[in-house]
């Protein structure tokens, strides 16, 4: 089982802070027009959940997990929701490489597979070195073009 | 790497220019009513200088986006901060369109897209290229599907020849199949009896009568099923469209006064109130009860009525390959199931259908284009259920399924989970007693003795069996689904387990197909059985898959028996 790299964390923690600095405003809106908030609630609040993403974002860097197996990628993932979800290389219709300006900051890369299903129709493998998604999404591509069939669907 | 045509690069400067030019108005806008010291006042520097940010981003995206058409893939890259890099192998590739408004044909250009199976969105769009290499993108695709579709077939046959010359190693799949046939054979002795059964039932499905030469539908449409008045009514009587609800509301809503006056008038009777502003708690409560009582019914009757109407003279039919049906009574309707698309087949049926031995069966397709939307379609709206059996054996081949449960811990969970349910509405009770003059909130607590009954149905309607070549998954208690997946169907497996689930040691298995019904249907999964059986449904789905996916290939049928009768 491969690990995603551990700089994943700050990008987590990022999307929480961000996240958390958006909460704040709105806060801060209540604040202004319709309850007056006190400030240390308001820090208070945003603080907690500062804190509460970290641990959150560390966790889940703890159990993400995947492999390529023989006939299907696995991944296993989850903080509240543990998913053990396997990918039959069969199935795969194509594979992106994405990064966006946080993980591009960080030097990281997604490798983003994509299924015909309804549920779980993409799968993301977020947190890998560019190098890393690059050979992944290039070993991805030949199993999937290699276990071809007729009928995709 | 291969660029856009040039002009494109004006397209999206003014595109971002303009869609920029709204990013600071409104932070300016949003700021300003937040923290003083932004101002309204910075508008008319803000918007241009959005606009002119827009503008160079719409030009360095042009840069940035690249497409190239390589041995195994069409691959695509774009962004500017954020990248992304996708390739399409050429065997996914489903179809390659080229648009042109009437603006793009006077500069001779295109819009070429490409998109492969499943999901709602294009895969890959090119915005916009000259004509002139739109089509040589078009015809070198198309070519190399081509070639990628001999090489598959040159791989297959290959295989077959190999694994004829070593039959050794495949002993045990071998076995499998023999079992399967067996099994196959020991279910298609006794349909000829219910056949005969159905014959005598249905008329217009027997096949003798649709086959006979002068019959203008012969060797066109063989009828598989019709609708007969019986199975409508009770199909009407014994299902409820939701789509009832939201019509009464809607006329409510429309003449609210008018049909208040009419509770009044037809409480007064029972001793309701003389007008709707003298009254007592009797008397009110009495109108209550009668309006209730009257809209129930009507949305009842009115549910009946739009599904007599929906599924009046129902026929089902085949056609080569397709299932086409037909129905409605204002307004008929005709669609095609496409059999190779099919992706699961649904038993559904409710308690009354349960009681009275019937229930339907849905066909699940994917796919989409103009015509074919997929999604579920109803081939058979009511019938009895061992004929329902038949038809969903018939026509995916399915063994009869041996039924496994989760275990008991399971309805512990449901326990839990209802009686936090009923805890809830006891606590909205008290809410609106605490608010309003009404009394004795603590009434509400009586839902507590629904909760074990409710906790028992549920667990005793989930059950799951792993077949040879299929899945069958069963849930439900109003609306009780058994739905047959057959292994070379499978998209993706998931376990997956909540905080609860792993106190308990139990998980739920998520079987992905390839279908829209995700929004009104839940994806199907058994819930909450062992973690062990769990991980064994997992790896069997997978194993099977595959050795599915090989005999497909070997047999190179389109795998769906459509011997529905």
């Amino acid at each position: 089982m491969e690990s995603l790299n551990t700089r994943i964390r700050y990008l987590w923690i990022a999307q929480w802070v961000i996240l958390a600095a958006v909460f704040g405003i709105a806060l801060a809106a209540v604040d202004q027009w319709i309850v007056p908030v006190p400030t240390a609630v308001l820090g208070g609040v945003v603080a907690f959940a500062v804190l509460l993403g970290a641990a959150y974002a560390i966790r889940l860097y703890q159990v993400w997990q995947f492999e390529l197996q023989s006939d299907a990628l696995y991944l296993e993932r989850g903080v509240i929701t543990f998913v053990e979800t396997a990918v039959p290389f069969v199935r795969v219709q194509h594979v992106d490489t994405q990064f966006g300006p946080i993980e591009r900051a960080l030097g990281l890369s997604s490798v983003v597979v994509y299924t015909a299903g309804s549920r779980n129709a993409d799968v993301r493998i977020p947190g890998l070195t560019p190098d890393r998604a690059r050979e992944l999404q290039d070993t991805l591509r030949d199993l999937a073009v290699e276990s071809e069939t007729e009928d995709a669907v | 790497m291969n660029r856009l045509h040039p002009l494109s690069a004006v397209t999206y400067a003014v595109q971002y220019g303009f869609l920029w030019l709204w990013l600071p108005v409104f932070l300016v806008l949003v700021l300003s009513g937040v923290f003083d010291p932004v101002s309204p006042a910075w508008f008319p520097v803000a918007a241009p200088i959005g606009f002119l940010f827009g503008t160079l981003y719409g030009v360095v995206y042009y840069y940035r986006f690249g497409y190239a058409v390589t041995t195994d893939t069409v691959d695509v890259s774009s962004g500017v901060v954020a990248r992304r890099s996708r390739e399409i192998p050429y065997g996914r590739i489903q179809n390659v369109d080229i648009r042109q408004s009437v603006f793009q044909r006077l500069l001779e250009l295109a819009t070429v897209s490409i998109e492969t199976a499943g999901g709602g969105t294009t895969e890959a769009t090119l915005y916009f290229v000259s004509e002139e290499e739109a089509n040589r993108l078009q015809r070198e695709i198309r070519r190399r599907t081509a070639e990628a579709k001999g090489r598959r077939r040159e791989r297959t046959r290959q295989r077959r020849q190999s694994a004829d010359s070593a039959t050794a190693s495949d002993e045990p799949t071998e076995d499998a199949a023999v079992d399967a046939d067996a099994e196959r054979a020991g279910d298609d002795a006794p349909s000829p009896s219910v056949d005969d059964e159905t014959g005598e039932r249905e008329p217009p499905a027997d096949p003798e009568q649709t086959f006979e030469p002068d019959s203008p539908t012969y060797s066109r449409k063989q009828r598989l099923f019709d609708l007969a008045p019986r199975e409508l009514l009770l199909y009407s009587f014994t299902s409820f469209r939701p789509a009832a609800v939201a019509a009464v509301l809607f006329v409510f809503f429309l003449a609210t006064e008018s049909i208040l006056e009419f509770f009044v008038a037809a409480s007064q009777p029972f001793g309701g109130p003389a007008d709707l502003d003298t009254g007592n708690t009797g008397s009110y409560g009495i109108l209550t009860i009668v309006s209730a009582i009257i809209s129930v019914l009507v949305t009842y009757l009115l549910s009946v009525a739009y599904t007599f109407a929906t599924y009046y003279d129902f026929q089902l039919g085949r056609v080569g390959d397709d299932f086409v049906y037909e129905r409605g009574l204002l307004q008929r309707y005709s669609g095609s199931i496409p059999a190779e698309k099919v992706q699961s087949v649904t038993v559904t049926d409710n308690p009354v259908q349960r009681l009275i031995e019937y229930a339907g069966l849905w066909v699940e397709t994917a796919g989409y284009g103009p015509e074919s939307n997929g999604g579920s379609q109803s081939a058979v709206p009511l019938a009895q259920q061992g004929r329902v059996y038949t038809f969903t054996e018939n026509l995916t081949d399915v063994e009869t399924p041996t039924f496994r449960s989760p275990p008991p811990v399971a309805r512990r969970r449901y326990l839990v989970r209802y009686s936090l349910v009923a805890a809830a509405f006891v606590a909205v009770a008290f809410g609106v007693a605490y608010t309003t003059p009404l009394e004795n909130w603590y009434f509400a607590a009586v839902v507590f003795l629904a909760v074990p009954l409710a906790a028992h149905l549920r667990y005793v309607h989930i059950a799951y069996y792993v077949g040879e070549d299929h899945i069958v998954i069963r849930s439900g208690f109003w609306r009780r689904r058994t739905t047959v997946v057959p292994y070379y169907r499978v998209q993706t497996v998931s376990v997956r387990r909540s905080i609860f689930q792993r106190r308990l040691g139990i998980a739920s298995v998520v079987v992905d197909t390839a279908s829209s019904r995700s929004f009104f249907w839940s994806s199907t999964t058994i819930y909450d059985i062992d973690l062990e059986d769990a991980r064994a449904v997992q790896r069997t789905s997978r194993k099977r898959l595959q050795s599915s996916l090989r005999e497909r290939a070997e047999a190179d049928d389109i795998g769906i028996s459509v011997d529905f009768t």
